[in-house]
């Protein structure tokens, strides 16, 4: 870590300003469990109280918007302390993001709760579980400062987005298969773009965390695993299965 | 440039390419501002080599002593035309030090010596036997603290171009107009230009210095800390004066205040105990330098 600065208050309110991320990550991390456990468990109750959560989300993005602002203001930072800050906000709306789709997942599980489960549902956890690995690593990847680990969460992504895409081959099958499943498939489908989501969120952090730490932002272009933009349901394929 | 020996401006040091009129054969011929000014637009292949701006001085391997004790540290710099040059680092860095070697400043302190070798336009200004009149009517100096003459503020301005030049009385009142102007100073002042240049405010006095250092048509402005002892607007004036300057001067700027290097500056070198860390564009220096320790001095860390 750099040397500490000439003033004591600076470096407090920087540490607050990564304490803030930190709590927020913790945040999203156990409101995505939550949310995952809800589907699993078919607990409405749980849900519900995911779905409120995220006021409190909301609010530490507010208070470190603050804080952000002010040592913008009184500290006029410069280098790697105007990229701490400058991160800090990118990564507090991505977390705020996170939250939100983690949110609405819940609320989808309890429309899908009143529905008869299916076995299907089993597939989005796996998915889900994968989500909140990444959320989790590019946390810890923030608090060490740790580029390689965020450069690895990056190209980790991809494999999430490959889950969705063949997620929704499957849903598309069950869907042609049996009509009734098209409610519960199309709850579902949601559920899985918002975790998809919540990937893309995270590998956001894992770029805002190289370009904190080396100045210079992630320039390759990003492995694409989601192919399932492209996808287009022919009858006959779905009748040869 | 075979032999870089020091020359009086009588024979026209530098390349004949460069058709600056302060380059005019002798003191005598120079001319009013307002052509000196006119004729600095750039012809159309200069305004595309702005891009990449020329060096204007170049020191190469320079060091210092006072006495016995080394203040630089071979040091080698360019400070470009036409662009502004601060020169940034903790106390006894050696930033003024180097600023006073550009017009020799140093030389009236006994047991200061420089070695090295600095460059205005191809002419080592560091060889012995220099004309100093000629070397400091082409390098103009601000200091920190206000230095207006005990003379009226009319006198302040004339006083310098007397010295070079012998003009008309309404030629001369053209010239201290103009350079009173150019420091943004005319409309405050133009009523009382028989008062004397202490009775203004120290933010007046300090554009009085650099409308008194612009009338003799220098080449270089070296500011040492030109706005450290004023109040923020009025160094916010200075600031401004800086941009509008560097259209026409090769500027270099000593200043402790690191946002106002990185306002006013388009390059910017970071000294440490005499040794250049390191000298890139300003906008680099205070976003990602290369060396660790710049980056520690300009985030208020220790090095």
């Amino acid at each position: 870590m750099p040397a500490e600065h000439i003033i004591k208050s600076y470096d407090e309110e920087l540490n607050r300003l990564s304490k803030m991320i930190v709590e927020m990550g913790g945040l999203a991390e156990s409101q995505l469990a939550a949310a995952i456990d809800a589907v699993i468990k078919r607990d409405s109750e749980l849900a519900a109280r995911v779905v409120e959560g995220d006021a409190k989300v909301d609010q530490l993005e507010t208070e470190l918007d603050n804080l952000a602002i002010r040592l913008l203001a009184l500290r006029q930072p410069m280098a790697r302390d105007l990229r701490e800050i400058f991160v800090a906000l990118k990564i507090a709306s991505d977390l705020e993001r996170i939250c939100d789709y983690a949110a609405n997942v819940a609320k989808r599980s309890i429309a899908l709760s009143q529905s008869p489960p299916i076995q299907l549902v089993h597939a989005l956890p796996r998915m889900a579980q994968f989500a909140l690995l990444l959320v989790k690593d590019v946390i810890t990847a923030y608090v060490e400062h740790d580029s390689d680990k965020a450069l690895a969460i990056w190209t980790r992504d991809e494999e999430l987005a490959g889950m969705y895409s063949s997620l929704f081959r499957e849903f598309l099958t069950y869907m042609m298969e049996d009509p009734r499943n098209i409610g519960t498939c199309t709850h579902l489908l949601f559920m899985a773009k918002n975790i998809e989501r919540i990937g893309d969120h995270a590998t956001n952090i894992a770029e805002n965390l190289y370009y904190l730490v080396h100045g210079t932002p992630l320039t390759q272009a990003r492995p694409k695993g989601d192919k399932s933009s492209l996808e287009v349901v022919a009858p006959d394929r779905a009748e040869s299965r | 440039m075979t032999s870089p020996v020091a020359r009086p401006l009588a024979s026209a040091p530098d390349a004949p390419d460069r058709s600056s009129p302060l380059d005019a054969p002798s003191p005598q011929a120079r001319r009013p501002l307002s052509t000196a000014l006119a004729q600095r637009v750039p012809a159309p292949e200069e305004a595309t080599a702005m891009a990449i701006p020329a060096d204007k001085v170049e020191m190469r391997n320079i060091s210092f002593f006072y006495g016995k004790f080394q203040a630089l540290h071979n040091i080698s710099l360019p400070l470009y035309d036409r662009r502004v040059t601060a020169f940034i680092g903790p106390s006894g860095c050696g930033k003024s030090t180097l600023l006073r070697i550009l017009n020799r400043i140093y030389e009236l302190y006994p047991g200061q010596v420089a070695t090295g070798e600095v460059y205005l336009d191809g002419t080592n200004i560091l060889a012995p036997g220099l004309d100093l009149n000629w070397l400091r009517a082409k390098i103009g100096m601000v200091f920190q603290k206000p230095t207006p003459f005990p003379m009226s503020i009319y006198d302040n301005i004339a006083f310098g171009i007397r010295l070079y030049e012998r003009l008309p009385r309404s030629e001369l009142d053209d010239r201290v107009e103009s350079a009173l102007r150019r420091a943004a100073l005319w409309d405050e002042v133009k009523d009382k230009l028989r008062q004397s240049g202490l009775s203004l405010s120290g933010g007046q006095q300090q554009r009085l210095c650099i409308a008194r250092a612009i009338a003799v048509e220098p080449e270089i402005l070296l500011l040492d800390e030109p706005a450290s002892a004023l109040d923020p607007l009025s160094t916010q004036r200075i600031e401004e004066l800086i941009a509008e300057l560097k259209v026409d001067y090769c500027i270099a700027m000593v200043t402790h205040n690191m946002q106002q290097a990185a306002r006013s500056s388009d390059y910017t070198a970071f000294l440490y105990l005499g040794e250049l860390v390191e000298f890139d564009e300003t906008e680099r220096i205070f976003t990602h330098p290369k060396v660790r320790h710049t980056e520690d001095y300009i985030t208020g860390r220790f090095g």
